[in-house]
């Protein structure tokens, strides 16, 4: 008996090699995006897209009134389902949109006879009403939060009943007539048109809303270049090209840097230009890798504070991987790391001792060891890239200074860190977050600080941030949208933990003046006002400031017009791939 | 006592282990879950918000409602949604169980079968040079850690040798098939130590029985003791040792699935655990602790029926 | 009396057993080194500069730096003792938590009986019930971080199997006549208990012992894994953990160290738990 089931068994595992021995080649008819994703998408609900990976996936399907110029920086707000850029009131208070006619929803059994209807203006009136529906919980609201007339009263009704009732009239936000949509604000809020270029105010159809109910965030229909026939909670997400996206086209303008590069040779050709898209979450950072090299995927983004590159130290890529046609993308993007203190801990309300620690760091290690040396060191709040950053301005504050930082922590009260408690620095479990709070506990050494990490989840240490009982962590902030009133609010006192400015640092003068340039329009005036709180952040430290980071992509010569950007949602129709190149390199990889 | 009363006896025994694992998974996991809603809602939360997604998931309930939910998703199965995916937790158990058994099911039975083999095959040698290198080489192989297998495999094997799949899954057989291989054979290469030495010591014990020893006296050969005396013997405690690990087949290889991209239970739970997403971390281990009483209720009734030494209290 | 010669004559049989069996000699010096380099390093003696840096980043082993260095320069050779330390106090611990539970009440389930046991039994067979890493979660959860709170963590989730075993040992040993005597000539329950069953149960512990004692160095690289292990002082675990970050780029002495420290000696305490076992259980003698 034991003989057969091992015959058995030998012919099983020989049949199982046999199957896995036979490899899939490239298709030659069919372009193919392959991406990778490294957590797993949390459903296809535009108002829960919070995250950059739900955000990506989500602009896949659907879209927004508006959208960035692909091939423009600085970053420029174009019309994607509005006909043309709204017009606004002489106050700034009413913004008068025109939507594009014609315009088809996906295919979907939720339709009569299940075709696709047009696109209507009370379409944007009801998925941004969604954003605000306090029954969905949506993670978005904080982005219109106050400011759409109207809107909050209406949230505020429908709390405690059991539904919200969407046929109730909000002034801010109506239906002009089919394709005339028109806002009006509660207060100048000059970053609302950004907002629609995000994916929280994509438009859905309330035909798939009624029909999917709670399942909705599974069953995307969506006017977008790309059709999810059902999103399944697995690893791997298949979308394929939408046989009816109306007639929109690869731009033929472009910055000056991309048109030198080629990014126009598919201009004027309408889009998406690849048949299908593969994204696949893979977690660990071994199988991304190792995935890659091998030409499975087109590209991967090294995780920003991840020093697990291919990449020589400040110079390049590798002569192996050059030779095998792989590219390195280096982009500065709009954030900035930081280590932040409790100003709820008395001891850290003095301005000396924060300078002191900050002057300890040794930042241009940090840049080395986790930023491969491309980061840039970071002087205040504001990134490069955005007004309010001024270039050539360097902190005073910035380490690695020991005399100094010894010579202030003395200053402070803290000879040699006599009288300071132990300073716990928190950080997610991730191998470089704990390496990094490593090095801070390093540098605290050699001033005579004693310091100690403590690791947690990152739902633990985020708890422990808003309830404000973290001491020290390191993190970072990367833009919502190109403007500097997004990260100077972090700052804003007002804005304390639960809010963003989880620091807690208030500090009247910046709030008075913050509070200012929060609501002008962009100009030289405002401008100086962000430089000025710019400068005052600097002086204050707050933080401990880090870099300012680039994104790291290495891709397969194969890809073509990919582009490295902070508000990369909608990318994919415009990527393009070369068959015969692919099929010949893959042999080698 | 016959064994119909016996087997009813002890099925009723259920009931008080399953209200200690509700007590417990209660005590353990909504006590210290604590309040996830600033993880829900995000940097840009507020109070008010939180307030009401509080509400809104029953958290702000009395303590024995919210005690009688575990007690009630333990029979129904039905354990809401998910804090961090917003899926229905038993639709997300449904498409994960698939995949994970995929790799635990063969790697299980190739293991166990490949096991016994070896085992039968050392006792028969026992006290010689292969028993003792066999004996060797399960114990280092059993010394070296899980995860030290998972990343060399998958950097040696799959991408420096190219032998197999680096990592991903498709549904559906064949197609299944390349992708689960080198994680079987990871499995099977943690496993077969321990289950080596187990079922070596088992068969050891029947050799020693006086049993053996007559039979030896009677001229039979070593071959056919080994075959229709020890291994028939030895059935009884291998069964209860195999049937008693297939609950937590379960959960799947949990670091396994999530490296090599296998969407299953096991990456499910990691993702869940990272995550702190307790409504699924209490729905894995009430199904788990349900199965692994049920099995175990099938072999204490089977050891009864198969074992007439075994004395019915 | 006779029961105390006799177990006295098992216990000096057990030893000249092992000290005969070559292998389980080598193990028992294996163990020894390990227990030296970590008491030396927790007195500062040795590696107390693993954390200074001795070359570039990711230099690779050399007559220099044996083993390489890590990300920020540091010897791994240096990371491995340190985490030898680590290893070998989360061994121990574990293991005496683990046991005193186990023992605790195992002996107390198997020598009252009656309803004592039955609440032990139900207790343990729930506990059972929960899968090892939802315990060590919940536990890390509630006790936080650190060395302290990894001891109790991984003691406290694997009692079980002992407490069934010593329950089980007490229980065929408590109607022996010995015991009986024992009663007869008026011996208290616990002096019965401590004087007269457990010695004949403990070498079960001993086995046992050694058991958890690597199964909890094993453990702790999933903790790391998890992000519970130990903080700020390398363990083999974070290490072994770190070099999923390294061998994409060919990194591969740190996971190697690592993995062979710890193979090293949990194969040690492997082969000495299979020799006590020859030695001390009693089924298995005379073979």
């Amino acid at each position: 008996m034991l003989k057969q089931i091992n015959t058995l068994l030998v012919t099983t595992i020989f049949l199982f090699f046999l199957l896995g021995g036979c490899a899939k080649k490239v298709d030659p008819n069919v372009k193919v995006l392959n991406f990778v994703i490294s957590s797993k998408v949390k459903g296809m609900d535009p108002v829960y897209a919070a995250d950059k990976y739900s955000n990506n996936e989500i602009a896949r399907v659907y879209e927004g009134l508006l959208e960035y110029h692909y091939l423009k920086r600085p970053y420029t707000l174009v019309p994607n389902l509005a006909a043309s850029m709204p017009k606004v009131s002489a106050d700034g208070l009413t913004y008068t949109f025109k939507i594009k006619q014609g315009v088809m929803f996906h295919d979907d059994i939720c339709f009569p006879r299940g075709k696709g209807r047009e696109l209507e203006a009370a379409d944007f009136v009801y998925s941004i009403k969604r954003l605000a529906d306090p029954k969905l919980q949506s993670l978005g609201w904080w982005l219109l939060d106050g400011k759409i007339k109207g809107l909050n009263s209406w949230r505020k009704k429908y709390s405690s009943a059991d539904a919200a009732d969407y046929s109730e009239v909000v002034e801010g936000l109506q239906a002009l007539d089919k394709y005339t949509l028109q806002f009006k604000l509660a207060r100048p809020f000059p970053q609302f048109l950004y907002s629609l270029a995000m994916p929280f105010t994509f438009a859905v159809a309330n035909e798939a809303v009624t029909k999917y109910g709670k399942e909705f965030l599974n069953h995307p229909v969506g006017t977008g270049p790309f059709i999810l026939p059902a999103f399944e909670q697995s690893n791997k997400i298949t979308y394929v090209k939408n046989p009816t996206f109306r007639e929109k086209l690869y731009p033929s303008e472009a910055s000056e840097e991309f048109k030198k590069l080629g990014y126009l040779a598919d201009a004027g050709k309408r889009l998406p230009l690849v048949d299908k898209i593969v994204v696949k979450t893979m977690v660990e950072s071994q199988p991304r890798w190792l995935n890659f090299l091998k030409g499975k995927l087109d590209y991967i983004s090294i995780p920003k504070d991840n020093f697990d590159t291919a990449v020589i130290p400040g110079k390049g890529i590798s002569d192996k991987l050059a030779k095998k046609g792989i590219i390195l993308l280096i982009t500065p993007s709009l954030d900035v790391t930081y280590t932040s203190f409790n100003f709820d801990h008395k001891l850290f309300q003095n301005k000396k001792l924060r300078q002191a620690l900050s002057l300890a760091i040794d930042i241009h290690k940090v840049n080395k060891l986790f930023y491969n040396d491309t980061g840039l060191p970071a002087n205040s709040v504001i990134p490069p890239g955005i007004a309010g950053h001024i270039k050539g301005f360097v902190n005073k504050y910035q380490g690695p200074d020991l005399e100094r930082s010894k010579k202030l922590l003395a200053e402070a009260g803290y000879k040699d860190g006599k009288g300071l408690p132990e300073l716990v620095y928190e950080t997610t479990a991730s191998t470089t977050a704990r390496l990094q709070g490593d090095l801070f506990v390093r540098r605290m050494a050699l001033i005579g600080v004693k310091a100690r990490i403590q690791q947690n989840t990152w739902p633990e240490m985020n708890k422990k941030i808003n309830n404000r009982t973290a001491m020290i962590w390191g993190i970072a902030w990367s833009a919502d949208y190109p403007d500097a009133e997004n990260f100077l609010q972090l700052l804003y006192g007002p804005n304390r933990a639960p809010g963003s400015n989880k620091a807690g640092y208030n500090n009247p003068a910046f709030n008075r003046m913050f509070e200012v340039a929060s609501r002008m329009q962009d100009s030289p005036e405002r401008t100086a006002f962000y430089e000025r709180l710019n400068l005052l952040v600097a002086e204050d430290s707050p933080w401990i400031f880090g870099v300012h980071r680039q994104s790291y992509v290495i891709k397969h010569g194969w890809l073509k017009n990919y582009i490295s950007s902070d508000f990369d949602s909608g990318q994919a129709q415009y990527l393009n791939i070369n068959l015969k190149e692919k099929i010949k390199k893959i042999e080698v990889l | 006592m016959n064994i119909y009363v016996y087997t009813i006896r002890r099925s009723l025994y259920v009931i008080p282990i399953l209200l200690g694992v509700s007590m417990m998974i209660f005590f353990l996991f909504n006590f210290i879950s604590g309040d996830p809603t600033s993880i829900l809602l995000g940097p840009h939360a507020t109070a008010v918000q939180m307030a009401e997604l509080r509400q809104e998931l029953g958290l702000d309930r009395a303590w024995y409602f919210q005690y009688w939910d575990i007690v009630k998703s333990a029979f129904t199965f039905d354990f809401g949604r998910s804090w961090t995916t917003k899926q229905q937790i038993s639709s997300m158990l449904s498409s994960g169980a698939i995949p994970s058994m995929t790799v635990s099911i063969p790697a299980f039975i190739i293991s166990t079968v490949l096991s016994i083999s070896i085992a039968l095959l050392i006792s028969f040698f026992r006290g010689g040079w292969l028993d003792k290198t066999v004996v060797f080489v399960c114990v280092t192989m059993m010394s070296i850690s899980s995860l030290a297998y998972i990343l060399f495999s998958q950097w040696f094997f799959a991408f420096k040798l190219g032998w197999f799949e680096i990592s991903g899954y498709e549904n559906g057989f064949p197609d299944f098939v390349p992708y689960v291989l080198l994680p079987i054979l990871i499995w099977v290469m943690m496993t077969i130590g321990p289950n080596v030495r187990f079922f070596r010591t088992v068969m050891l014990d029947e050799v020693y029985q006086d049993y053996v020893r007559t039979a030896r006296s009677k001229g039979l050969s070593e071959y056919y003791i080994l075959f229709k005396h020890v291994l028939k013997n030895a059935m009884i405690p291998i069964i209860t040792y195999v049937v008693i690990q297939i609950p937590f087949l379960i959960l799947g290889a949990l670091l396994t699935e999530s490296f090599f991209g296998i969407p299953g239970l096991g990456s499910m739970t990691l993702d869940a655990i990272n995550g702190n997403d307790f409504p699924v971390i209490k729905a894995m281990t009430i199904l788990t602790a349900v199965a692994y009483i049920i099995f175990s209720l099938i072999t204490d009734v089977l050891y009864t029926v198969v074992d007439p030494r075994v004395r019915l209290k | 009396m006779g029961n105390i010669t006799k177990s006295k004559s098992l216990w000096s049989h057990a030893w000249s057993s092992l000290t005969a069996d070559r292998m389980a000699l080598i193990s028992m010096v294996i163990i020894g080194t390990y227990t030296l380099i970590a008491v030396l390093g927790g007195l500062d003696l040795i590696a107390s500069d693993w954390a200074k840096e001795v070359g570039p980043s990711y230099a690779a082993p050399s007559w220099d730096n044996l083993l390489g260095t890590d990300i920020f320069g540091r010897s791994v050779v240096a990371k491995v003792i340190k985490g030898t330390e680590i290893a070998m106090s989360i061994g121990l611990f574990t293991a005496i938590v683990s046991t005193v539970i186990g023992v605790f009440l195992g002996s107390i389930a198997g020598y009252y009986g009656g309803k004592v046991d039955e609440v032990i039994v139900w207790f343990y067979t729930t506990f059972a019930s929960i899968p090892g890493i939802m315990k060590l979660v919940a536990i890390s959860f509630i006790l936080g971080k650190g060395l302290f709170a990894i001891y109790l963590a991984l003691g406290l989730s694997n009692w079980v199997h002992l407490c069934r075993l010593v329950r089980g040992e007490v229980i065929r040993h408590k109607d022996r006549e010995y015991v009986q005597a024992a009663t007869a000539i008026g011996g208290g329950n616990f002096r019965k208990l401590f004087k007269h069953i457990l010695p004949n149960v403990f070498h079960i512990v001993i086995i046992q012992f050694s058991l958890q004692f690597q199964t909890a160095i094993k453990s702790e690289v999933i903790l790391s894994y998890l992000g519970l292990g130990a903080q700020s002082v390398p363990s083999w675990g974070t290490m072994i953990n770190d070099s999923k970050l390294e061998l994409a780029r060919d990194v591969w002495w740190q996971l190697s160290a690592a993995t062979a420290a710890m193979l090293i000696v949990v194969l040690a305490f492997n082969i000495l738990g299979d020799a006590l076992r020859d030695a001390l259980d009693p089924k298995l003698k005379g073979k």
